[in-house]
């Protein structure tokens, strides 16, 4: 290793080998595997996390561009802007090649857009590394917008919302439940857009966000896989460091706390084949001490087969035929949410009521310690599953870098969730599924 | 810049280093060494009682997964219950006659397990992964279930609910549709048909149809158990032997299945899927049964006509004629027979020619050697592409149940690369002549109604509704 790459590498001390030098550190939790970062000049932080386990590599760029920074009027451009950039081509990549280069030589390249970040990730053979790293400085340079090209992934776009809107037969009630529990624009709008805001969207709005966001500054870089980090170190160093830093992006503005108020609406949904329900309540902000106990919650009474509500409703008392929902974040607000299917609707009434009788349990007592180990038991394999290849893995850490937990304290994720007792999640059902505090929005057939 | 300004604009973040940017940035740079690839090996041992007992070694693996496959498919079900080999492996979860279904789940989920039932048609696979401190008790949970399971009337008609429901769901799905459909006309009478079966069928399967199949293939004998994790074999064996091995063998009588019919005349189908908004395309042919040596060719003639976006028909039918969203081809292989498909999702004017195109490019490639850039390409990709497909806990050990449950070999596992690399253009003509100059089977699932004035175009077209029933045909265009 250079002079200049151990001035520049910050070992995080994560993992065991990497060295937790401090003797109180040993107790310190760790990540199953090792992970080193580093920042370019430019801004962009490099994560490495090595594993020869098998000759591969997996590479996740992630920006902070997801469409939480979109503006009323302009929605579905992260969305777009993916596609372009998957696509497109940019100054010495043409069109389709990005994914030419990527799988000719076996590799799978994807990319995808959430509330918060849009990701572009590879994985390829580990010897094609600086391949893939050429691709993504390339369009992270530059991105060629072709008007007549941007108005075909703009039709494209509207003929996948159509063929969605065709398909799902609850997505307008989805929505409409959205703009109800979550009131601010930034948050309840969909990642594909509105239809009038795409089809008005014009190449200069394109290079604006474009600009404004896909930018080392804005920009996190994973590697994990088969690598050698003086190698990678180079590799990033050769194709990164002059790019150029943009314009520092400002948060999104912070949200208004949620009022409040319980309410029930009525939504007629023109496909709905069966009576359905959504019920959802605003709770904690994602990562915050009460979140933990929230997101336990969610397995508790939702997730896998043996989740409280669905043995209530779909194996027991048999009201509702189809059960979804859960914890959602979307940058600093989160809520828990809740959508029930049932054959009639007195059926979705009772489905109704019974949640609410059992949510209403939660809040006076303590739930058996065996059920609660159960529920995290399945947390647990959700979360370690997301180590489990190396994309898993770098697109975790990716995600870890931005939110307000931070790659350094990522280790003491896990432990925090499974220290969740019955007397915790008591306490955040009393503070957060309140009925002063539940949305309920009841879908009829048209 | 390769186009006129006026209609293009080039977003660049770097200013000026767009005219004078560093060398390296204009080609795409020299790839390293070559990586040696590696794979895990592969132990097995049989126990007393006939079980097949094989685990694959991952070091520092969170999680072990377990596969028991048993050598019965839905080939086997009965003529009058299709679907019955499915219904078997989904029941095999729902309970013994001292733990029921409920505390069959509960002790799952305790251990942080994810279990899965399925059949394919020639045998059906019982999956879990767990946290891999688990290991006894996760054995002892599948030990219970495959060993003892009770089939109550009760956990039938849950099951059959469920199956329907499912099933319904799928049948709004034109990919779904349209695949089934193909093969039941592929399959014609031959028994892997039985796997192509609609909702309908749950309707009539009873408690004791499920304990029939059950008794007749669900023997130690006649199963596999491939355990990946961080494990060596002798101790895993211990284990399996110490929770299986109350299980008694007994004779197994599977039918032989000789290969299906060839089709003999093109065949067009119709799915009618009403409010489809596109028109969804399958293409098909039977080719070769999953041990043929054929395989290794084959898979790279499949890569160059379709497996990926820079394939033939992707770059035909989307990039340049745009007629497609996309347009892909896949092999399917079974132990009697295969089958080649390609797959397209078009724009309903362009129904007609879509068609056309997919048939020249399957003409094509039966009459014309790929060329060596084409030819590299392909290898490239499916040498390249192995480690990645066996990097996921789930698939390498379905890929090593696979190769045990037909008898692969290492063709298949540590020499794929070398199987490959005998491939040339020679070989890849050779497959092309020999399985894709017969007929064709051509399916669109779509709105009859609103894709009928592009269907005229057609001669002979048979009409079905979404279950599969035929409605009439049309010829010309016109209801016959």
């Amino acid at each position: 290793m250079s002079k200049k790459l151990l001035g520049a590498v910050v070992l995080l001390a994560l993992a065991g080998g990497l060295g937790s030098p401090a003797a109180a550190a040993q107790d310190e939790p760790a990540l199953p595997f090792p992970v080193t970062s580093y920042a370019l000049k430019n801004g962009l932080r490099v994560i490495l996390s090595e594993d020869d386990s098998l000759p591969i590599v997996s590479v996740v760029l992630a920006y902070r561009a997801g469409s939480l920074r979109e503006q009323p009027g302009k929605t579905g451009l992260a969305y777009l802007l993916e596609h372009l950039m998957m696509f497109n081509g940019s100054l010495n990549v043409g069109p389709m090649q990005h994914i030419g280069y990527i799988n000719r030589v076996g590799g799978e390249p994807n990319a995808s857009t959430t509330a918060e970040l849009t990701y572009f990730y590879e994985t390829v053979p580990s010897n094609q590394l600086g391949l893939v790293l050429w691709l993504e400085s390339d369009r992270m340079r530059t991105l060629e917008i072709d008007a007549a090209k941007a108005e075909r992934w703009k039709q494209s776009l509207l003929d996948d919302l159509a063929q969605r809107t065709a398909a799902e037969p609850y997505l307008e009630s989805s929505l409409a439940f959205d703009r109800l529990l979550f009131p601010e624009f930034m948050h309840h709008h969909g990642i594909l857009g509105k239809e009038e805001d795409i089809r008005n969207l014009t190449p200069g709005d394109i290079a604006d966000f474009y600009v404004g966001h896909y930018t080392p500054n804005n920009a996190v870089l994973v590697i994990a896989g088969d690598i050698s980090l003086p190698r990678a170190r180079e590799l990033t160093d050769r194709y990164f460091e002059t790019i150029p830093p943009g314009r520092d992006v400002p948060p999104p503005p912070a949200p208004r706390p949620p009022q409040k108020k319980s309410l029930v609406q009525m939504f007629p949904e023109s496909l709905a084949p069966y009576p359905a329900f959504y019920l959802g309540y605003r709770v904690a902000p994602p990562y915050s001490a009460d979140y933990y106990g929230l997101a336990v919650l969610d397995y508790f009474l939702l997730k896998g087969r043996t989740s409280r509500l669905t043995r209530r409703l779909i194996k027991k008392d048999k009201l509702a035929f189809f059960l979804d929902g859960g914890l959602e974040k979307r940058g600093d607000v989160a809520a828990l949410k809740i959508f029930a299917t049932s054959n009639t609707q007195s059926s979705a009434d009772l489905c109704q009521k019974a949640i609410l009788s059992e949510i209403g349990k939660l809040r006076l007592g303590p739930v058996p310690e065996e059920e609660l180990d159960r529920a995290k038991n399945v947390l647990k394999r959700d979360y370690v599953g997301r180590f489990s290849s190396t994309l898993d893995r770098a697109m975790f850490l990716a995600e870890m870098y931005f939110s307000p937990v931070g790659l350094e304290n990522a280790a003491r994720e896990l432990g925090r969730y499974l220290a969740v007792t019955p007397a915790g999640l008591q306490n955040v059902c009393i503070r957060y599924l309140m009925p002063e505090n539940c949305i309920i929005m009841n879908v009829k057939m048209r | 810049m390769r186009r006129r300004l006026s209609f293009v604009l080039a977003v660049v973040l770097a200013g000026s280093a767009a005219l004078g940017q560093e060398r390296f940035r204009k080609s795409p740079p020299v790839p390293d060494r070559l990586p040696e690839l590696s794979l895990p090996k592969i132990d097995s041992i049989r126990l007393s009682n006939g079980l097949t007992v094989a685990v694959i070694y991952l070091k520092n693996c969170p999680f072990i997964c377990a596969q028991l496959t048993i050598l019965a498919g839905e080939r086997d079900s009965p003529e009058s219950l299709p679907g019955l080999a499915g219904f078997t492996a989904e029941m095999v979860s729902r309970g013994t006659p001292l733990v029921s279904a409920s505390d069959i789940e509960e002790r799952l989920e305790e251990i942080g397990g994810a279990f899965s039932a399925t059949a394919t048609l020639d045998y059906s696979r019982l999956s879990l992964v767990f946290l891999d401190e688990y290991l006894d008790r996760a054995l002892e949970t599948v030990s219970l279930m495959a060993l003892r399971p009770d089939f109550s009337d009760k956990e039938v008609a849950g099951l059959r609910f469920t199956q329907r429901y499912e099933m319904l769901q799928e049948e709004r799905n034109p990919e779904f549709i349209g695949r089934r459909q193909l093969l039941r006309v592929l399959f014609g009478n031959h028994p892997y048909r039985k796997g192509m079966f609609s909702q309908d069928v749950f309707r009539n399967i009873r408690r004791r149809d499920v304990l029939d199949f059950y008794q007749r293939f669900y023997r130690p004998n006649n199963a596999i158990v491939v355990l990946a994790g961080d494990l060596n074999l002798t101790a895993a064996a211990r284990k399996v032997s110490r929770y299986f091995s109350t299980w008694r063998e007994g004779e197994v009588l599977r039918q032989p299945t000789p290969p299906p019919a060839a089709i003999e005349r093109e065949r067009l189908c119709l799915v009618d899927l009403p409010r489809a908004k596109d028109a969804t395309l399958f293409v098909g042919n039977l080719v070769f049964p999953i041990d043929d040596p054929d395989f290794f060719p084959f898979l790279v003639l499949n890569q160059a006509l379709g497996g990926t976006p820079n394939s033939r028909l992707f770059m035909n039918l989307r990039e340049s004629k745009e007629y497609a969203h996309f347009a892909f081809s896949e092999v399917d292989l079974y132990r009697s027979s295969g089958v080649f498909s390609i797959r397209a999702r078009v724009i309903p004017s362009a129904c007609y020619s879509a068609v056309q195109e997919i048939l020249g490019e399957i003409d094509r490639i039966g009459r014309e050697k790929v060329t060596t850039f084409e030819l590299e390409q392909a290898k490239s990709y499916l040498i390249g592409n192995f480690p990645l497909q066996v990097g996921r806990l789930e698939a390498m050990t379905q890929r090593v149940s696979e190769i045990m449950t037909f008898s692969l070999g290492e063709a298949f596992w540590s020499k794929f690369y070398d199987s490959l690399m005998l491939v040339d253009a020679d070989s890849v003509l050779g497959v092309g002549a020999k399985y894709l100059r017969s007929p064709s089977v051509v399916v669109i699932v779509g709105d009859k109604s609103a894709l009928a004035e592009y269907l005229r175009e057609f001669p002979r077209i048979e009409v079905y509704d979404v279950k599969g029933g035929l409605l009439y045909t049309m010829l010309k265009g016109v209801e016959e």
